[in-house]
């Protein structure tokens, strides 16, 4: 079966590059195809100058921090860490003394002798960041790192995980479906769907400049679309100024910009009205017409109310591409 | 929860442990009710076939484990990313009675047997030869599908994502071999093959359908005991059988610890 087609990603040297994309994209496919562990039925794979396609996996020199920690339950956490350090032939004392380091540097001081089963699951992913570290990569690959990681430790190891690549520079593709983790660690941001990378551009670009619908979606934007008229793009709930050329066209627009207006030019109905503890969620809906709003929890319409919507001008996104429904998100 | 398991667990293998130990204790001529005896030990340990048997039962013990774990690991090894169909296949011989096969093996293997008639003579006698080679084998073909299963229940999907993660960490195959799938199947291994070892050491219908004439296997040699001489054979094979029964359990004990070390 052919997962991924058509596909050139290039990951600038000593840059943080995330791959996002929904469950089943094909992420994890490219991820497992750079390190070797899924073979290429065609293409290429190169590490800077060096083709690496043709080599077995052991001797490319990616370093992959994979969902599960996957460490060895039969050796403590520092024999773990070292543990790409006995392929390379390095003395125990050695390996041992690294891997010391590079604890320290996860936050796992003094976890040395310490058996691995009994780590919490964030620090069970640090020994295996650490452990990655250590194998000195050319290229250190994430899969889907923080999934199985308690929500209130993501944050601290999102933060770890960014200290630590630009403290030694190396070069970093996090694969993960959750767009702020990869806009909040990826100093570029990939978006893969159904097999394609349909934008890769630094992150405020796809979530202020898609290049599409499916992009404008994904990053969480609403998308209308209508005929646009001496500058304002006609829709079934009013009409509201866009940048660009006349005729048919479709806009993005984020949610944390739109704006209850009781001047507003579109007519909506709550459809939904959501406390979502810093704020409530709004999804309204008219004539074909959908927008999500943020507003603060204390002045949210009920679901049902009738409400007036401005769309800032200059946070009216043109979409130069409007690939339809050809991409579900 | 497991007082009904361990009553009935303690009533016949305790029960019968204590009286074994008292029959082993007991006056050879039944003189003296309420009077000790070790003679029934003294005749034991002075007698030349009862070492034999337990160098048979012990060497038929050691060959068959060891042949059969290193088959296993090879068979296990093979399997591990094959479908359930070849497994099942692999573990047919579990189900089916030691006895069966041992004379299924007679049928086939004895002089004249139905393998002499299809191919001629077989180049080695496996039936009744005093090496004890046919009885080993029996027990490779019977213990071997049993060790696989336990193999293949640690060899699953944990086992190959730490056998991917040692490939990206650079290790090749022969490190990864030691490095990942040693240290996961040992433990299993360890404690399947102590108590195969513990099994064939105090099993008795296969040496006596398809084992030499002498010397015989320990569980032999304490039947026959009886067989000699009521009032003075029973004590021996009490003693005898309590050999084995003390080989088997400090065996058992091994495995549980074994065991309990790999789960750590």
């Amino acid at each position: 079966m052919t997962v991924l087609r058509h596909l050139d990603l290039a990951v600038p040297d000593g840059c943080r590059t995330a791959l996002v994309g929904p469950s089943g994209a094909g992420k994890t496919t490219l991820l497992r195809a750079v390190c070797g562990l899924e073979p290429l039925q065609a293409g290429t794979v190169s590490l800077g100058d060096r083709r690496v396609d043709d080599l077995p996996a052991h001797r490319r020199r990616c370093a992959v921090v994979f969902q599960e920690p996957r460490l060895l339950e039969h050796l403590d956490v520092v024999d773990n860490v070292a543990f790409a350090l006995r392929a390379a032939g390095v003395r125990r004392a050695e390996r041992r003394a690294r891997a010391r380091r590079l604890l320290s540097d996860v936050g796992l001081p003094g976890f040395e002798a310490r058996g691995v089963a009994g780590l919490s699951g964030g620090e069970q992913q640090r020994v295996a960041l650490a452990r990655a570290l250590c194998a000195d990569p050319v290229l250190l690959l994430l899969d889907e790192p923080l999934a199985s990681v308690d929500p209130n430790r993501r944050r601290d190891l999102r933060r770890l995980i960014v200290d630590l690549q630009e403290a030694r520079g190396v070069t970093m593709l996090l694969v993960t479906h959750d767009r702020d983790e990869a806009a909040e660690i990826g100093q570029r941001v990939a978006l893969m769907l159904e097999g394609r990378i349909v934008q890769h551009d630094e992150p405020r670009a796809l979530y202020e400049r898609p290049l599409s619908a499916a992009v404008a979606r994904f990053f969480g934007a609403a998308v209308l679309r209508g005929e646009v008229r001496a500058g304002h793009l006609v829709t079934g709930a009013g009409s509201v100024p866009v940048p660009g050329p006349d005729g048919a066209g479709a806009v993005a627009v984020r949610p944390e910009r739109v704006l209850l207006d009781p001047e507003g030019p579109l007519a909506l109905t709550v459809h939904e009205s959501v406390y979502a503890g810093t704020h409530t969620r709004l999804v309204m809906r008219a004539a074909g017409v959908t927008l999500e709003a943020r507003c603060d929890p204390g002045d949210a319409p009920p679901a049902g109310a009738r409400v007036r919507v401005a769309l800032p001008f200059e946070h009216v996104w043109r979409l130069p591409v409007d690939d339809g429904a050809a991409v579900t998100v | 929860m497991l007082a009904p398991a361990l009553g009935v667990l303690a009533l016949l293998f305790g029960g019968a442990l204590v009286g074994a130990v008292r029959q082993s204790l007991e006056p050879p001529l039944g003189g003296g009710v309420s009077t000790w005896s070790v003679d029934s030990w003294r005749a034991l340990a002075g007698d030349p076939a009862f070492w034999d048997a337990l160098a048979f039962s012990a060497r038929t013990a050691v060959v068959a484990t060891l042949a059969a774990s290193a088959l296993a690991l090879l068979i296990a090894g093979s399997l591990r990313r094959r479908g359930t169909r070849l497994r099942a296949l692999v573990a047919l011989p579990v189900p089916v009675p030691h006895l069966l096969v041992a004379v299924t093996a007679v049928l086939w293997l004895s002089p004249g047997g139905l393998a002499d008639r299809a191919l001629g003579a077989l180049p080695v006698d496996l039936v009744r030869d005093p090496l004890g080679i046919g009885v080993a084998l029996v027990y490779v073909y019977k213990e071997t599908p049993f060790l696989v299963l336990l193999l293949l229940a640690v060899m699953g999907t944990d086992l190959d994502e730490r056998e991917e993660m040692a490939r990206v960490m650079g290790h090749g195959r022969a490190l990864r071999m030691r490095l990942v799938v040693w240290p996961a199947v040992r433990a299993p291994l360890a404690t399947g093959a102590l108590i195969v070892g513990a099994f064939v050491f105090g099993a008795f219908e296969v040496p006596l359908a398809i084992g030499p004439t002498y010397p015989p296997a320990l569980a032999e040699y304490a039947y026959e005991s009886t067989r000699g001489s009521a009032l003075t054979g029973s004590g021996r094979a009490a003693a005898a059988l309590l050999v084995a029964a003390a080989a088997s359990v400090l065996l058992a004990a091994a495995a549980v610890r074994i065991a309990r070390a790999g789960r750590r």
